[in-house]
This record gives structure tokens, C-alpha cells and sequence, in this order.
């Protein structure tokens, strides 16, 4: 066994031409998850049981379950049926890509949905009852108070999320899509140099990963700057 | 209907390998754990390091890719071993089995290597203290001391940590082991109805982790009984 430096060099560029896939599934199912996460949320905390009790049900189910099974049971386990063949979502769920996004955009929506909540629960009580005592209406105090705290106190949960949905777009190269994973699986199979190639890819995901932590690090900092000025 | 019964054999049996490799994982992660966080605690700078880069690597790549390295890796490894005392050697690889459980368990145990550092810093200085006043040994303080106060506050982080290993198994149907994933791929071979198949895959993780969740309940209300009567 040789370890051929070289054919880390030669083979970076090529897991590059994968970077745009993995980042295409990170960002659109990840912003798909978010809206479909706040959307849970509301249902879950209107305090009406028939748009509570959906929400549970949905919550237990994609976080109890693998998300590579989910992504099987969407590319390969629709198509079983006839009305699914024939609907609308066809030409979507006949393509790969189609079917990942949906799939990660339903296993975040159910984690990003928890994560917000934790946020929404941890916003001090007598921040509402002040929002009432200047007169602001129900939707006002949500938008204008609740929100940006609760936003404020997600933020650490939601990095670890959306790191880890990072990670899941590399189930995307099961279903024969090319993300870096499934790029660094075909040059595998061509030099069976496993060694070298999966190892700069993890050295690809490990940038990205940094790059995602600081990232989120400034929001962070940006979204706290209330906390300095009543400090100062 | 009459699928699914023709099948459930084969779905048992790929169950029962779930749940092994998920108790040899889990085995394997809490050990791994406990020395990572042990090192990140230790004033050994190298142990520190060390350390870090583990948490950082493992907690960073994706869980496919760790699997896919340990499985290929160690197979083009041993062949080349092999080959040193054997030269007529054609392939060795170790199975799937094996390379899937390790590879979890360093991935989980790199997340259980934050949770126990942090459940250490945890635990009242005054008992480890009050061991050392009663004679006990290093090893004796770590083991029935410090270990039994970190376990109480690592318990609900770790008892997610248990949820991923869970769901992690199911990777290792990609590197060939012969669980309900693959299971559900050959019936669906022969049924042709992958939504019933995979859906059965689906049911079965769904009640593990329920299991897991309401265990994971029970223990920490045990962990805590010393407190019910205080509260």
C-alpha cells in the first residue's frame, strides 16, 4: 500500500465540482425546513388540539426514524403508487435531487420546529406582560418581542442543526446523486485509493463545517449585542 | 399482506442485528467517551490535543464518510498486510459488522466525549475531596465516585446520544451488513412494493427509539431519587 500524496492534489478539484451539489441540498432544504419549521411551530403552540396533535405526530415520527430510511421510503417507496405517478409532484419526485430535498426539508422542518420552540419557551415571561402593558396587540408582541429573543436564544441548537444537515446531504449519494460524497465514491471506485480520497473529502467537509461554525458565531454575537448595552 | 409475513423472518433476524451492533456500539462509545473526556480534563497538553482533534474530526465529517473509511480503508490495509507474509493474497477485509460498530461508536463516543467533560466539571469538588480524606485510590475515586455523580448529569444528553447511535446503524446497510435496510432493499426485489417495505424498515427504528426514549425516562428518574424527597 502506497499513500500517493498526489492524488489528493489531483483529486480535490474534482470533489469541488461536487461542492456545488452538497451546497445547493444544504442551503435550499435547509431553508425550505426553516419555513416548514416555523409553520410546525405555530401549529404546535395555537393551543388548538387539531393543529397540535398533527404536529406531534410528524415531530415523533422523522425524529424517531433515520433519515437515510426516509430518504428510501421517498425515492424508492412512492413511486409504488399509482396516484403518485399521476399527480402534479411527479416530475419532482421522479428525480433524485427532487427527492432529497424532500426528504431533508421534512427531517429538519420536524428538528428546526423543536429547536425554535426551546427558544420560544426560554423568553422570560414578564417580557409578554410588558409588551401588554404598552398596548401592543397579539401579533405585535410575537413579531416585534418574542421573535428576536427567541431567535437570539436558537441560534446555538440551530448551528449544531444545520452542521448536521450538512453531514445528511452526504445520504444524497445512496440515491445516485453527485454531492462530494457521491463524487468521492465514483473516483474511489475508478483509482481504489480509498484512503486519499475519502480523506480529502472529510478534509473538505471539516473546512466547510469551521467555516459554518464562525459563521454562525458572528450571528450570534450580532444577535446579542442587545445583552453589551444593558451591561454597559 | 401475505409480503409482509413471508418477510417478517428476514426482518426479525435483520432486527437482531440492529440491536447487537447498536450494544456493542454502545459499549465501545461510552469507553471512548470517558478516555476523551478524561484527557480534556487531564493537564497533559498532548492528551488535550489529542483530544481535541478527535471531537473536532469526528464531530465534523460526515457519518457515511467515517463508515466508508473504516470499511475500505481497513480493507486495503489488511490486504496489504497480508500480502507482506502471503503474497499470493487476494483481498482481506473485516466485516462490515465490525468496521460499522467501530465506526459509530468513535463518531457518538466523540459527542459523548463533550457531554462526560462537561458532566465532570460537574460534579462537587468536596466529594472528590471527601474520597481522597476516606483513602480511595485514584482509580477507585474515578470509578465509584466521580463516574456514578457525572452519570446523573450526562443521562439526558446522553440519552440522545443513544438516539443518533440508534439511527446511525442504519448507514451500515451501505457497506453491505445485512440488517433491515438490506433486508428491505432484497424484499423489495422481489415484491416489488418498496413503500411497504421500507415503511416496515421505518416502524421498526420508530419503536426502538420510542423504547430507548422511555427507558432513558425511567433512568433518570432513578438517577434521581436521592432528590425526591429533598424536592
Amino acid at each position: 500500500m502506497t499513500f500517493d500524496i498526489y492524488l489528493i492534489f489531483d483529486s480535490i478539484p474534482k470533489m469541488l465540482a461536487g461542492i456545488g451539489m452538497t451546497l445547493h441540498l444544504l442551503f435550499l432544504s435547509s431553508f425550505l425546513g426553516l419555513i416548514l419549521g416555523i409553520i410546525i411551530l405555530l401549529m404546535r403552540i395555537s393551543g388548538r388540539w387539531y393543529l397540535s396533535f398533527p404536529t406531534f405526530a410528524y415531530i415523533y415520527f422523522f425524529r424517531g426514524t433515520p433519515i437515510l430510511v426516509q430518504i428510501f421510503v421517498i425515492y424508492h417507496g412512492l413511486p409504488q403508487f399509482e396516484a403518485i405517478r399521476d399527480s402534479v409532484f411527479w416530475p419532482i419526485l421522479r428525480e433524485p435531487f427532487g427527492c432529497a430535498i424532500l426528504a431533508l426539508t421534512l427531517n429538519s422542518g420536524a428538528y428546526v420546529s423543536e429547536i425554535l420552540r426551546g427558544g420560544y419557551l426560554g423568553v422570560d415571561k414578564g417580557l409578554h406582560e410588558a409588551g401588554k402593558a404598552l398596548g401592543l396587540s397579539t401579533p405585535h408582541r410575537f413579531i416585534y418581542v418574542t421573535t428576536p429573543i427567541a431567535v437570539r436564544l436558537a441560534i446555538p441548537a440551530y448551528s449544531n442543526d444545520f452542521i448536521s444537515m450538512l453531514k445528511a446531504t452526504s445520504l444524497a449519494s445512496t440515491i445516485t446523486l453527485l454531492e462530494m460524497t457521491g463524487v468521492a465514491r465514483t473516483i474511489v471506485a475508478q483509482t481504489f485509493a480509498p484512503y486519499e480520497i475519502f480523506i480529502a473529502a472529510a478534509i473538505i467537509y471539516l473546512v466547510m463545517t469551521w467555516f459554518l461554525q464562525r459563521g454562525f458565531g458572528l450571528f450570534e454575537k450580532r444577535m446579542s449585542r442587545y445583552i453589551k448595552l444593558s451591561e454597559a | 399482506m401475505s409480503d409482509l409475513i413471508a418477510w417478517s423472518d428476514d426482518y426479525f433476524w435483520g432486527a437482531m442485528v440492529v440491536l447487537k451492533i447498536f450494544a456493542v456500539s454502545l459499549v465501545m462509545a461510552v469507553a471512548f467517551g470517558l478516555i476523551g473526556a478524561t484527557a480534556k480534563l487531564s493537564k497533559s497538553s498532548i492528551a488535550n490535543k489529542i483530544a481535541s482533534a478527535y471531537t473536532i474530526v469526528f464531530r465534523g465529517v460526515p457519518e457515511l464518510l467515517v463508515i466508508l473509511i473504516f470499511y475500505y480503508g481497513s480493507a486495503i490495509t489488511l490486504t496489504s498486510i497480508g500480502r507482506v507474509f502471503y503474497p499470493q493474497t487476494q483481498f482481506i477485509d473485516i466485516a462490515p459488522f465490525w468496521a460499522g460498530a467501530f465506526a459509530i461508536a468513535l463518531i457518538v463516543g466523540s459527542y459523548a466525549t463533550e457531554t462526560f467533560r462537561g458532566a465532570f466539571l460537574g460534579v462537587d469538588p468536596g466529594i472528590v475531596e471527601a474520597a481522597r480524606a476516606l483513602g480511595l485510590s485514584n482509580l477507585h475515586t474515578f470509578f465509584y465516585v466521580r463516574v456514578p455523580q457525572m452519570w446523573r448529569l450526562a443521562l439526558p444528553s446522553f440519552g440522545n446520544h443513544m438516539l443518533s447511535l440508534m439511527k446511525d446503524t442504519a448507514l451500515i446497510s451501505i457497506i453491505g451488513l445485512e440488517e433491515i435496510v438490506y433486508v428491505a432493499e432484497m424484499a423489495t426485489a422481489v415484491t416489488l412494493k418498496p413503500f411497504t417495505m421500507y415503511m416496515i424498515v421505518a416502524l421498526i427504528y420508530l419503536s426502538i427509539t420510542t423504547v430507548i426514549t422511555l427507558v432513558m425516562m425511567a433512568l433518570e428518574k432513578h438517577s434521581n431519587r436521592h432528590l425526591e424527597g429533598a424536592l
